[in-house]
């Protein structure tokens, strides 16, 4: 079978290469010696910072608004790059959405109490994370906590309390375990009738990855990728920097700034209690639930984790529920982790924050994490 | 039946023959008008009384400035309503060379069936008076060219063209969106105005059929497009910047079959000197899409109608040079919503939104401006040119299932 050429060359090179392309040539007597000597003992007349063009674009999926900024030599090349990782991300939330009734993931709600359904690949891999974070985590992070959301009105809902009868029967069909996985087959199948899988936990992230997966495909070094805020990946760094400026938002004030990381080759993903939430009776309840006693968790505000890549950081942003104390088990036992709580402190509008690192932490040396309150 | 009608189309032509054979002989300049002195009152006339007339008669009896001092219309039930619309006891005429007779006249207006707008147009300039007349502003292609002739030789008259989205305060503010560049290099307009009935008045007696419902006969009427497509065209006119160079079209009487002659089921796409198109679609048996148009931009969407306009963003690229300073904010997820809302688009000062007044009414409080205090019109000539070129050449190529191309020689 005949390789396909690479659809993209332009801008594809980054100046590294083009110059050993050059010496190359000279050394087979191709070039000049005059122009041999320019290349290798003289400055380039404008700095790689300089050549490199900035090029920002949205775009709304999965609920979220999705932002992807690139630095590269050809913003044409970086706007089709980027105009493919759009693409990606709308291919997985056809597939993986709970909203959208023609997704491979509302079949698998419908039918896989009754039988073994059949999953593509890349969605049982997903599934299978899941089910690790949720033992790992010790259910904390639970993509069941679905029917759980729609009893408290999360759900393209307003918001209301369920009666304790009712939250004892969502219970029922909520929890990690009742999900059966088959490998060889591939197969899923739910022990008890409804059952549903929520992703809404974890493919944020997941897609964040698949798009800084493309990037680095087409050979962009340096880029980011925001979810809607929540997950975020560091590639590289912008021109000149050591990396990405991030501002993690006060957990009282969108427009005031909690802290200031700098992040490269990493990522970072926030769960907090103050987009979705409603008040009734002077409570506040927010949409991030303990998957164990069925309720709002209370006692936290935001949760920033800091991992090696979004999916983890997306799907552990949910510590949230563990809080400081129920974390550090956890992270006693894995690696390369950090978690940023912010706490409520007594009084309105003040929070406390608690930054907990993993045991053994370690970051790769092209990685950086640097946290500035 | 068909005696009938020829009796009725007689009766109905009567005045109209007269005028037509007027454009085709010299014209003789009639008294110029002074025009009238700043705090005076505008006197008019009106010739045409149906339904759009009285629309206008009720706007111009809330503005002070105007006098309505006679009317014009041949069917009866139409002459009642007129003289109780206006509401000024205004002398009622059945030939309206007449009412250009009289000298204390200083404007007229002219609602009537499309075939007939030229001959008072002419004749209306040529006896001195400030002329409003509706949209479409003529018929054949033909008339162009005596329009010209005798606006310019009565330039110092008005000449307001019934295209009234030019005087509509959101259509304004949409239009200094489009030339600030809210929406970017506009490249398409989409129109549409769907309705689902049968686009009739109805007939008290059959005699009448042709005189009422002029729009269904080719003889009186470009249809669809000049009635409501001329409305649309002249805001992608607008929005482009330009007039059209070709139009292609398509159509046919689809759906009501009842004799009419005028298309039920109408498309039509216009090409501009950049590029840009235009598409337009009526149909009189699904009203789901009412009437609005959209203005699309590679920044972002314009969506109006009278009454209505939503602004759009594109989720547009940001190409910069060089590395500004990165600052990105994260926080717990912030939804989106799928399909975007859309910004109201309104007129305002400091904190004050401004009202938009009803288009009628703006439109005419314009010409009555324009008569006394000389204030420029907000649609004149070439407007009303362009956009009568646009509708002729336009249900020409819907005719004939060819593309039409506008004359080279034009401008």
């Amino acid at each position: 079978m005949r390789r396909q050429p690479p659809k993209r060359i332009t801008g594809l090179m980054p100046a590294g290469l083009l110059a050993g392309m050059t010496l190359v040539a000279g050394s087979h007597g191709l070039l000049a010696s005059g122009g041999a000597r320019r290349c290798t003992s003289e400055p380039p007349a404008r700095s790689v910072a300089e050549e490199l063009e900035r090029y920002e674009a949205s775009h709304a999926s999965m609920g979220a608004k999705f932002t992807v900024a690139a630095y590269g030599r050809d913003p044409k090349f970086l706007a089709e790059t980027i105009e493919v990782v759009f693409e990606e991300i709308d291919a997985i939330d056809e597939q993986m959405s709970n909203y959208k009734s023609q997704s491979e993931l509302s079949q698998i709600n419908r039918e896989a109490t009754s039988r073994a359904v059949q999953v593509e690949p890349s969605l049982f891999r997903l599934i299978q994370k899941s089910l690790q974070y949720s033992e790992d985590t010790g259910g904390a992070f639970d993509i069941t906590v679905g029917p759980l959301m729609k009893a408290w009105g999360f759900f393209r809902g307003e918001g209301r309390v369920p009666s304790a009868e009712e939250l004892h029967t969502v219970l029922a069909r909520v929890g990690y375990q009742h999900i059966k996985l088959d490998p060889l087959g591939r197969t899923i199948e739910f022990d008890v009738p409804g059952v549903e899988l929520d992703l809404g936990g974890i493919a944020k992230g997941y897609a964040v990855d698949r798009a800084v997966g493309i990037l680095r495909e087409n050979g962009i070094t340096a880029a980011l990728v925001s979810s809607g805020m929540s997950s975020i990946y560091a590639l590289g760094a912008p021109p000149n920097e050591e990396g990405w400026k991030i501002v993690v938002r006060d957990p009282f004030d969108s427009a005031v700034a909690a802290d200031v990381v700098y992040l490269k080759n990493f990522s970072m993903s926030t769960s907090g209690n103050y987009n979705k939430f409603f008040k009734l009776g002077g409570r506040t309840y927010s949409h991030i639930m303990d998957p164990h006693t069925g309720m709002p968790v209370e006692n936290m505000l935001a949760t920033t984790v800091f991992a090696a890549n979004a999916t983890d950081s997306d799907a552990l942003s949910k510590l949230y529920v563990l809080g400081t104390e129920g974390s550090r088990q956890y992270l006693a036992a894995h690696p390369d982790i950090q978690a940023l709580f912010y706490l409520p402190a007594g009084s309105e509008k003040k929070f406390k924050r608690v930054l907990l690192r993993s045991a053994s932490y370690n970051l790769p040396p092209d990685a950086l994490v640097k946290i500035i309150q | 039946m068909e005696e009938q009608g020829e009796l009725t189309r007689r009766d109905f032509l009567k005045t109209a023959a007269t005028a037509t054979a007027f454009v085709a002989l010299p014209h003789v300049s009639g008294p110029q008008a002074g025009a009238p002195s700043p705090n005076s009152t505008v006197n008019y006339g009106i010739i045409g009384t149906g339904t759009e007339g009285c629309t206008l008669l009720r706007a111009l009896a809330r503005i002070p400035a105007a006098q309505c001092v006679a009317t014009c219309d041949i069917y009866s039930p139409n002459q009642m309503k007129g003289i109780q619309t206006a509401g000024s006891k205004p002398q009622l005429y059945e030939d309206y060379r007449r009412l250009l007779d009289r000298k204390d006249i200083d404007a007229v207006l002219i609602a009537t069936p499309l075939n007939l707008h030229t001959a008072m147009l002419l004749d209306a300039l040529s006896v001195g008076k400030h002329v409003f007349v509706e949209k479409t502003m003529f018929f054949k292609e033909e008339e162009e060219k005596p329009i010209r002739a005798v606006a310019a030789a009565h330039s110092k008259q008005v000449l307001q063209v019934g295209l009234q989205r030019r005087s509509d305060a959101l259509y304004q503010c949409a239009m200094d969106m489009v030339l600030a560049g809210a929406v970017g290099r506009v490249m398409f307009v989409r129109a549409q105005w769907h309705r689902n009935n049968d686009w009739r008045r109805p007939v008290p007696d059959r005699k009448y059929e042709r005189l009422i419902n002029w729009r269904m006969y080719r003889e009186y009427s470009g249809g669809l497009m000049a009635e409501l497509a001329s409305h649309q065209i002249d805001v992608a006119n607008w929005a482009i910047g330009a007039e059209p160079i070709s139009v292609v079209g398509t159509g046919g009487i689809d759906y009501w079959k009842d004799g009419r002659e005028t298309c039920d089921n109408a498309q039509a796409i216009f090409e501009y000197p950049g590029g840009q198109k235009m598409m337009w679609s009526s149909v009189l048996c699904n009203a789901h899409y009412d009437f609005n148009e959209q203005i699309m931009g590679d920044r972002g969407t314009i969506e109006i109608t009278l009454g209505k306009g939503l602004f759009y963003t594109e989720h547009v690229a940001k190409v910069s040079e060089g590395a500004p300073k990165e600052s990105w904010w994260a926080g717990a997820t912030v939804s989106e919503l799928a399909k975007q809302q859309g910004f109201p688009i309104y007129r305002a000062t400091g904190n004050k939104t401004l009202p938009a007044n009803d288009a009628w009414y703006e439109e005419l409080t314009n010409f009555i401006a324009s008569v006394r205090d000389g204030k420029p019109v907000a649609c004149g000539l070439e407007q009303g040119i362009a956009d009568a070129r646009a509708v002729i050449y336009g249900n020409r190529a819907i005719d004939t299932g060819q593309k039409v191309f506008w004359p080279k020689t034009t401008s």
